[in-house]
């Protein structure tokens, strides 16, 4: 801007001083500023990836705006959920953040059809000592105002209720929105999509495939409120302890790849399911009746009886692994978060939170980097995939990559027959009458083995899935 | 009286009713749990103001009083093509009632010269409907409540309204100033554009005015309001009698016994 004060422009803008008495009167306008090109990025989706990315670009003193279609961050998406917390805590004031309960406890648990439950618990002390192993459970219409809220506190902009519809291109390249406001062009040497799960921008625009059915998981979630002594009662909490329980086979979600969890708030629970919509299409149950089984288990239902439901949703999971990741960097624009498909799910480890994060971070760095030299083609904002492919974002996601797939294949081993021989082996083994121990150990063991195709069987299964140890 | 008109509406924030709760102790609002949203029926006030002046020629200036999160209701208005905004606040103003409050907004749309003022039938969070017709009373100008549509004739200083009345609806013309109370959803308030929302949200700025700018100092408040919540009762709801009936005959003949 001109510092000439005999400018013009400048006179035009200044309030002039009020002569008349009276109150200062206010001055009209009428006229609507373009903020075309006024903005060095736009952010598509104010959740975690996009509050991220803005955060870290305003923090580099780029001029950042963030779209979000919800009247308020949060608001749009369905999560369990546990945070994984560790580059939001550099990039925050975390202490300040509204979190529920800190991951004192996990479990495990194969269910099965019958009644059948087999649970593997952990507390390692460890947790409980600060900084809790990044592991918070917290709720997302809270926790992402809050997250975009430092966005702005670091100069960035957020624009609620606008739904970015289509991408800008001028000679190839991305160069601004289109949203469903009128007037709703807006133009900005860069475009960082955060948009979700359902990245309907993305693909839209051609720089995204999209998903494959086999690729994406459908989960359905309730919330429940309860007494805070009912939710440390059944749990055996204290404080700000919390549990994240998950639950694997037919006993949890039916014929399906996925499974059931239950996460402890304050005074809350978030009981849910998630399972591959493959095997949604081909189940004659609707995920809120798969819920309601999973309830319904004999090992679940004393955890989740009573209480009063606040809040039902469902939403898409994208879990196509590394294969399925669109390119993340593009001319004028880079993919971040559950849009770019950055979710891992391999039984053990569901994460996703971390790794949006992660990215946005990642790509608000690049996108500095780049306004910085000028330039803002695939080349200048390369830095971003580089990072990511150096990351353990990309390299869990290698790692354990296969791990859908052979289970999608091995779906009635693993989520049927093995929860079955598991609970008849325990019934088995722990046997009281007058047979002796040896007897119910051989028992055990050949039902063990009968159900993984007899020894050779077990040890291709065990080789299989080594890698989810190593 | 010039050809373009000086159209005022008047705004409120309250608290987004989706949200807000009943304290069962005390029988108020728990504000705190609810994000401030603006007034419903504001939103077809705004519209219907912006229409005018769509038609006429003149600008539109969005008028609240509040404290300083109240900028938000100005800035939406703002966005939705409002021209300027003016926000009334002042501790002075605490605990005004009706009176009070159409005062100072009397006040504060005679300050601007407004030709036309606009409010919404009524707020969701107290239902009075009693502030636009205050502001009337205060200034002594002409009144239209319950305003279905409107007609502008700008060579006649006159407004045409089609009023919802018992039974059907009454076509008033009223000489201007005139205060003007729209009844909620008759129009379909606009959506903001882009360019316009990010302007109103970011480099926009109201003008905030003082009880002493507009000579209210000592007619504002609690101490001069005269009314007073003298208390708060939560009613249980009544258990409705539910039946089905196989047709429309047998609803038929149940309604007419039953009345």
């Amino acid at each position: 801007m001109s510092t000439d004060a005999q400018s013009g422009e400048d006179a035009g803008v200044e309030p002039e001083p009020e002569e008349s008495e009276g109150p200062p009167m206010p001055q009209s306008t009428s006229e609507t500023p373009s903020y075309d090109g006024e903005f060095d990025a736009i952010v598509v989706g104010a959740g975690l990836a996009g509050s991220a990315a803005a955060l870290t670009m305003a923090e580099e003193g780029l001029d950042v705006i963030m779209l979000e279609r919800g009247n308020s961050p949060g608001t749009k998406n369905v999560f369990g959920g546990i945070m994984f917390t560790p580059r939001i805590r550099e990039l925050t004031d975390f202490e300040d953040a509204p979190k529920q309960r800190f991951v004192a406890q996990k479990t495990f648990s194969m269910l099965s059809e019958e009644g059948d439950a087999t649970e593997v618990s952990m507390q390692p002390a460890a947790w409980k000592e600060e900084p809790h192993n990044d592991s918070w459970m917290v709720l997302r219409g809270d926790f992402d105002e809050w997250f975009a809220e430092q966005a702005v506190d670091a100069g960035a902009t957020l624009i609620t209720e606008t739904t970015v519809t289509d991408l800008v291109r001028e000679k190839g390249a991305i160069a601004g929105v289109e949203t469903d406001r009128p007037d709703g062009r807006l133009h900005a040497p860069t475009v960082v999509l955060a948009e979700g799960a359902n990245s309907l921008v993305s693909e839209g625009a051609g720089l995204a495939e999209s998903q494959q059915r086999t690729d994406v998981a459908v989960s359905a979630k309730e919330v429940r409120k309860y007494d805070r002594e009912t939710i440390e009662d059944r749990f055996h909490l204290t404080d700000e302890e919390g549990a994240a329980m998950h639950y694997f086979g037919d006993g949890a979600v039916g014929d399906a790849v996925g499974g059931g969890f239950i996460y402890t708030n304050k005074r809350t629970l978030s009981i849910g399911v998630v399972y591959s919509i493959e095997d949604a299409v081909h189940d004659e149950r609707s995920p809120d009746e798969v819920l309601d089984d999973f309830k319904s288990h004999p090992a679940v239902a004393p955890l989740v009886t009573g209480g009063r439901m606040i809040e039902y949703s469902a939403h898409a999971i994208p879990e196509g692994g590394p294969d399925a990741m669109p390119d993340l960097v593009h001319d004028g624009a880079v993919i971040t978060g559950d849009a770019a498909g950055l979710v891992l799910n391999n039984g053990l480890h569901l994460e996703g939170t971390n790794m949006a994060v992660e990215s946005g971070y990642q790509a608000g760095k690049a996108v500095a980097d780049a306004v910085a030299s000028g330039r803002t083609d695939a080349a200048a904002l390369s830095a971003y995939e580089e990072a990511m492919n150096d990351s353990w974002v990309i390299d869990n996601l290698n790692h354990y990559g296969w791990f859908l797939d052979a289970a999608a294949e091995d779906k009635e081993f693993l989520f049927d027959d093995l929860p079955r021989a598991i609970a008849d082996a325990e019934t088995d083994y722990f046997r009281m009458n007058d047979e002796p121990k040896t007897r119910h150990t051989k028992s055990a063991r050949k039902r063990l083995v009968g159900a993984m195709g007899g020894y050779l069987g077990a040890a291709k299964k065990a080789w299989k899935y080594r890698k989810l140890f190593s | 009286m010039s050809d373009d008109w000086t159209i005022v509406v008047c705004v409120k924030q309250v608290p987004d009713a989706a949200e807000v709760s009943i304290d069962p102790d005390t029988g108020t609002l728990n504000r705190a749990d609810a994000d401030a949203v603006m007034n419903a029926p504001d939103y077809n006030a705004v519209e219907a103001a912006l229409e005018v002046r769509d038609a006429v020629g003149g600008t539109v200036t969005a008028l609240t009083m509040g404290p300083a999160s109240a900028h938000e209701v100005l800035r939406a208005a703002v966005g939705m093509g409002a021209d300027d905004a003016v926000l009334l606040t002042d501790r002075a103003f605490g605990g005004s009632d009706t009176w009070p409050t159409s005062l100072a907004l009397a006040r504060a749309a005679e300050e601007l010269d407004a030709d036309v003022v606009f409010g919404g039938e009524e707020t969701t969070d107290s239902s009075t409907g009693q502030v636009p017709p205050g502001i009337a009373a205060h200034n002594d100008w002409a009144q239209l409540t319950y305003v279905e549509e409107l007609e502008p004739r700008p060579e006649e200083d006159q407004l045409v309204a089609k009023r919802d009345v018992e039974g059907g609806y009454e076509r008033v013309a009223a000489e201007l100033p005139v205060v003007v109370a729209m009844e909620f959803g008759e129009n379909e308030p606009r959506t903001a554009g882009l360019h316009r929302k990010i302007y109103a949200e970011t480099d926009f700025e109201p003008v905030e005015w003082s009880a002493a700018d507009i000579g209210v100092e000592d007619e504002v408040g609690l101490a001069v309001s005269p009314t007073q919540v003298g208390g708060m009762a939560t009613a249980e709801p009544v258990p409705r009698e539910q039946e089905l009936v196989d047709d429309v005959e047998n609803l038929a003949d149940r309604i007419a016994e039953v009345s």
